[in-house]
């Protein structure tokens, strides 16, 4: 296009970082210490991503020891009791020390450099909130040897994530196996709140001059839903775990059911805590989808404003939806036919934000490296998930499903396909800004295709022994059911999936030494964060940065045609 | 497709700059690095711990938040702790070093779009309420034929077997029932409502004759539709309809919904506009004099 | 080399946000309301499924004394906050401590409260349900006028010690916000427990 008489003529003044780069020096106790005193949102960013994939590796060996039980009918690799601490162990680990550290990792690390900030509105409390969480994840793993359990597994909890009642009452759980998990996840709650407070605080306060609420990086709007979904959804969980302590300690009769109180209160509770938790892991995944896509596609993002619509309908409906867990507990009618509407309604954004992906890849010049792989991969196993989500929204076929393998492959689909995805892409997208060095694409696509095929033999293979009956957290089975190749199937896809990580651990170990040098813009993208040399420096920007499009990099690389003259 | 070695290398995208006056100093200011909120973590970790382990790591944990708190305190009041950086900072000019930016070149006419007139889909919406209000009618006429009653065919849409008013006799549903009035009218509002945002969003595929469609192909497409799975959706009420006249109020619905839509008027399509526009494709890739254009590089 | 946009030509125009204290204050009210509103349902929800006494009937007295004391301290706050705005300290000192002393009044109402519950009538949290439900929501409550009155209280100590200055009027501000919170939450929990619940 020719660029006479474009209002962009005028040119565009930046300024270069020219501070000296400062050295690392000190002794290895001295550079610990520096971490544990930081308050800079990169360090803790970092540390929290470090935290949640550490988590990931743990809670991904409790999987494949789940896999090993469940690969062949009549196993005895582990005790029933072992088995009861895994899943529950697994889903406690892969919720709150897997997905909300990552998910709140990337948010400190990448919300205050999207939007032109030096830190986080509360940097003191930000590194409260990282250091909460971090020892409640301890304390969490130190049931596994704090006091004597049953068959020398230490007093793990074993009541399944979602705790249900009367079975964590000090009659049918005695012992404290119930009292870590309600501490441990009490402890890690207050950290996410504190974390919430601080994100909302930035997004709507710390905006660098020019940077308006309609030209917020998607990803900042919805990491600003996911905040307020985590100060309104958590809460509640932390209320229910206060009076369950207050049962189990001091003789209380909250979901006694002996003494008129109410099981299924518990079961609202908790899911009302647990349905927007969904929300809260998945809404960063498209954040995050909402950066890779368009740079990849080399186009802007489909329909801006209609995607933040979406995302804070997402959230808001997402309040409304709770009881679809609790579908066979038994509710009114009326009851059933209202959450299996307003469950439906939750397809209405999420049909919006697909449909604009998809309108930001259409027409784009795509390339293929591994974030797009992997944000196509989210795109194709995110419509999937969907679908079976609202089949099991109708309250009908849901009776038939509940607490099946169905279900099981339902929500994996979703905390897998679209979550875990998208944050291993979004570990390959910023990983460079991170570290300084790129990850090794060649090692990326093995950790793509592996992921998707493990991904795709797992958890596809998953729905049928569901549908044939096989139910939820079931120790070992039959071998006349039906259900042994299609669960040794699933085992098998499970360690390829494991085989998968283990090759991103090793890429992101191997190139931190190695890899090559990213410089800051790796991927020609145009939001702030790619203006900082990669790792960048304590104070982010040497000046604060003036914005006057929603891609203030493309402005700067293209003075003659700049988005600034469109708005 | 560009060659993806040049997109690795972050000099290929990399503007050109020129110096534009000389470098100069200033310092910022960013918080203070400080052990207090590690410190105030580790505490209420450990009095929270003590529920599980023992009293003594309470009082420690105690003990730790309250020090750490005051700590804490200390750092932000009277005046916040901060350290300065010093940097060095650079004014320039940018050059644009990239080609000039693609795009999609859309051939105004590569498309023809017919018909060029559609209606509105809020005219869907609107036929729909006219035609639910007006297939009362045929479905009262019945009720009050056959059963003598006009809360005959309120009770069978709202009432049975739904809730908890199961099986109930002839007898009964003549006589009027407040859950069932009331249930029946949201399912009425909810599904004629519906109906007609899909009614006004078929309408663009076959825009000439609006009653045709709404009269025949609609009710027979619903009709066929209920007739197939409303065994299994609601058997009762599958037992006591009466099929004919429901396809009767059916054809009125849709002679109503589709005469009130041709009484609301007709929009012009925008068939001359390339399809990105119509589209409404993202507003910054697009140059006002240059339509239909898209953002590429 | 890392470059950020500075400036371009039409950005005069004033640049404002809003301020991180309200902004995380409000955040903070939202998350401590659905933790109110876990227990208020709580409590409503086990009403009258007790399988032993004594009900809210027989041992509740509605405390109008010490609910008008709370709710009248929100006015005395308010005093206080516009005190500080006009740099008017002597006002802002006495409005201050007004306030925090209406606060200890309705602590002592709680306390005397529980005292005569627990020594006279024999209702603790884990005699029956109406125990567990109501002392952990009154109890959450008075725990939440503990933490505003020690915040006060160190407030007034540094008003005392003139160590607070008209500069801090919006820090004042924001916690003055709180403890409208804790009144706004006590007209709630009051409405539930002493009126609804005891009907």
């Amino acid at each position: 296009m020719d660029a006479q008489g474009m209002p962009a003529a005028r040119g565009i003044q930046a300024g270069i970082d020219r501070t000296p780069a400062q050295t690392a020096s000190g002794t290895w106790l001295e550079h610990v210490h520096g971490w544990i005193i930081t308050v800079d949102h990169k360090r803790l960013g970092i540390m929290y991503i470090v935290l949640g994939l550490v988590f990931l590796l743990v809670g991904g060996l409790e999987a494949m020891l789940i896999r090993i039980q469940l690969a062949v009918p009549h196993n005895t690799f582990v005790s029933p009791y072992t088995y009861n601490r895994l899943f529950t162990m697994h889903g406690t680990t892969m919720v709150f020390l897997v997905g909300m550290p990552l998910i709140f990792g990337f948010g400190n690390y990448l919300v205050p450099l999207m939007i032109g900030a030096r830190d986080m509105a509360f940097p003191r409390l930000n590194a409260f909130s990282f250091w909460v969480a971090a020892f409640g994840g301890i304390l969490l793993y130190y049931s596994f040897i704090g006091g004597n359990g049953l068959a020398g597994t230490g007093t793990a909890p074993d009541v399944a994530w979602f705790a249900y009642a009367p079975l964590t009452e000090k009659a049918f759980s005695p012992g404290h196996t119930v009292d870590y998990w309600a501490v441990s996840i009490f402890v890690s709650g207050i950290g996410s709140i504190g974390t919430a407070i601080n994100i909302l605080a930035t997004v709507f306060c710390m905006r660098c001059k020019g940077m308006t609420l309609m030209r917020l990086p998607l990803l900042a709007w919805l990491y600003a839903t996911v905040s307020f979904l985590v100060l309104v959804a958590v809460s509640p969980l932390t209320a229910a775990q206060a009076m369950l302590v207050i049962d189990r300690y001091l003789g209380g009769h909250f979901f006694d059911t002996q003494a008129g109180g109410s099981a299924i209160l518990w079961a609202h509770f908790f899911w009302i805590f647990g349905h927007p938790e969904v929300y809260v892991l998945v809404l960063p995944a498209f954040a995050f989808a909402n950066e890779i896509i368009p740079v990849f596609s080399r186009k802007a993002i489909f329909g801006y404003e209609a995607m933040v619509a979406a995302s804070v309908g997402i959230g808001f409906i997402s309040l409304g939806v709770w009881a679809h867990h609790m579908f066979t507990i038994g509710m009114t009618s009326f009851g059933n036919a209202f959450f299996t509407l307003s469950t439906m309604l939750v397809s209405i954004p999420t049909g919006i934000k697909t449909f604009n992906w998809l309108a930001t890849i259409w027409g784009g010049k795509v390339r293929f490296e591994t974030p797009m792989l992997f944000s196509i991969a989210f795109l194709f196993q995110w419509v999937l998930a969907g679908l079976t989500g609202i089949m099991l929204s109708v309250s009908a076929w849901n009776w038939q499903l509940h607490n099946s393998y169905f279900v099981v492959a339902h929500f994996h689909y979703v905390l897998v396909g679209a979550i875990v995805f998208m944050i291993f892409a979004a570990i390959y997208y910023w990983y460079p800004k991170m570290t300084g060095r790129m990850l090794d694409e060649t090692l990326g696509k093995w950790h793509f295709w592996l992921m998707v095929l493990g991904f795709h033999m797992t958890f596809d293979v998953m729905h049928f022994p569901g549908l044939l009956g096989m139910p939820r957290q079931i120790y070992t089975y039959e071998p006349d059911r039906g259900w042994n190749t299609l669960n040794f199937i699933v085992s098998v896809g499970g360690f390829i999936q494991a085989i998968a990580i283990l090759i991103l651990v090793y890429n992101m170990v191997h190139s931190y030494f190695r890899g090559r040098e990213a410089g800051p813009d790796p991927w020609d993208a145009w939001t702030l964060e790619w203006a900082t040399p990669s790792p960048p420096p304590p104070y982010n920007f040497p000046v604060e940065p003036e914005v006057s499009s929603r891609r203030p990099l493309w402005d700067l690389k293209h003075p003659e045609d700049p988005d600034s003259a469109f708005e | 497709m560009t060659n993806p070695s040049s997109h690795h290398d972050p000099r290929a995208h990399a503007p050109n700059v020129s110096q534009t006056g000389d470098p100069h100093t200033h310092a910022v200011h960013l918080p203070q690095p400080t052990a207090w909120p590690f410190l105030m973590a580790l505490g209420i970790t450990l009095a929270c711990a003590s529920l599980v382990t023992s009293a003594a790591l309470g009082y420690l944990g105690g003990v730790l938040a309250l020090v750490s708190a005051i700590g804490w305190f200390r750092q932000v009041l009277p005046h916040e702790a901060h350290e300065d950086i010093v940097v060095t900072e650079q004014p320039v000019a940018i050059e644009p070093s990239q080609g000039t930016v693609a795009r999609i070149e859309v051939d105004e006419t590569h498309r023809a779009q017919l018909p060029l007139e559609t209606f509105p889909i809020s005219a869907g919406i609107k036929g729909g309420i006219a035609g639910g209000i007006a297939m009362v009618i045929p479905a009262e006429i019945y009720g009050l034929i056959r059963y003598h009653s006009i809360w005959y065919v309120v009770n069978l849409l709202g009432g049975a077997g739904v809730g908890t008013w199961t099986n109930p006799t002839v007898e009964q549903m003549r006589h009027f029932h407040l859950v069932a009035f009331i249930t029946a009218n949201i399912i009425q509002g909810v599904t004629t409502l519906l109906v007609g945002v899909l009614y006004g969003a078929m309408l663009p595929i076959w825009p000439r004759r609006p009653i045709l469609l709404g009269g025949i192909i609609a009710p027979v497409l619903w009709t066929g539709l209920l007739h197939s799975v409303l065994g299994i959706v609601n058997p009762f009420l599958a037992e006591n309809i009466d099929w004919w006249s429901f396809a009767a109020s059916q054809v009125f619905f849709g002679v109503v919904a589709g005469y009130t839509v041709t009484r609301l008027g007709h929009l012009k399509r925008l068939a001359q506009a390339p399809l990105s526009v119509r589209l409404g494709l993202e507003t910054p890739g697009l140059h006002p004099t240059h339509e239909g254009d898209e953002r590429k590089q | 080399m890392a470059t950020v946009p500075l400036q371009h030509a039409k950005s005069d125009a004033e640049w404002r946000q809003p301020s991180r204290g309200v902004v995380a204050m409000a955040s903070l009210i939202t998350a401590e309301s659905a933790i109110f509103t876990i227990f208020v349902t709580a409590y409503l929800y086990n009403l009258g499924r007790d399988v032993s006494g004594p009900t809210p009937k027989q041992v509740l007295e509605v405390p109008w004394f010490y609910s008008v004391c709370l709710l009248s301290s929100s006015g005395f706050i308010v005093l206080a906050e516009h005190a500080i705005e006009h740099a008017r300290m002597g006002a802002f000192r006495l409005w201050w401590a007004v306030t925090i002393l209406l606060g200890l009044i309705f602590l002592y109402g709680t306390g005397a409260e529980w005292h005569k519950l627990i020594v006279h009538d024999h209702l603790t949290i884990s005699t029956n349900l109406f125990g567990t439900t109501y002392y952990s929501l009154v109890g959450l409550h008075a725990s939440h006028v503990v933490v505003g009155l020690l915040m006060m209280l160190v407030v007034l100590a540094f008003a005392l010690t003139r160590h607070v200055r008209p500069e801090h009027a919006y820090r004042i501000k924001v916690l003055a916000l709180y403890w409208h919170f804790v009144d706004a939450v006590w007209v709630v929990v009051f409405t539930v427990v002493y009126l609804v619940g005891r009907s």
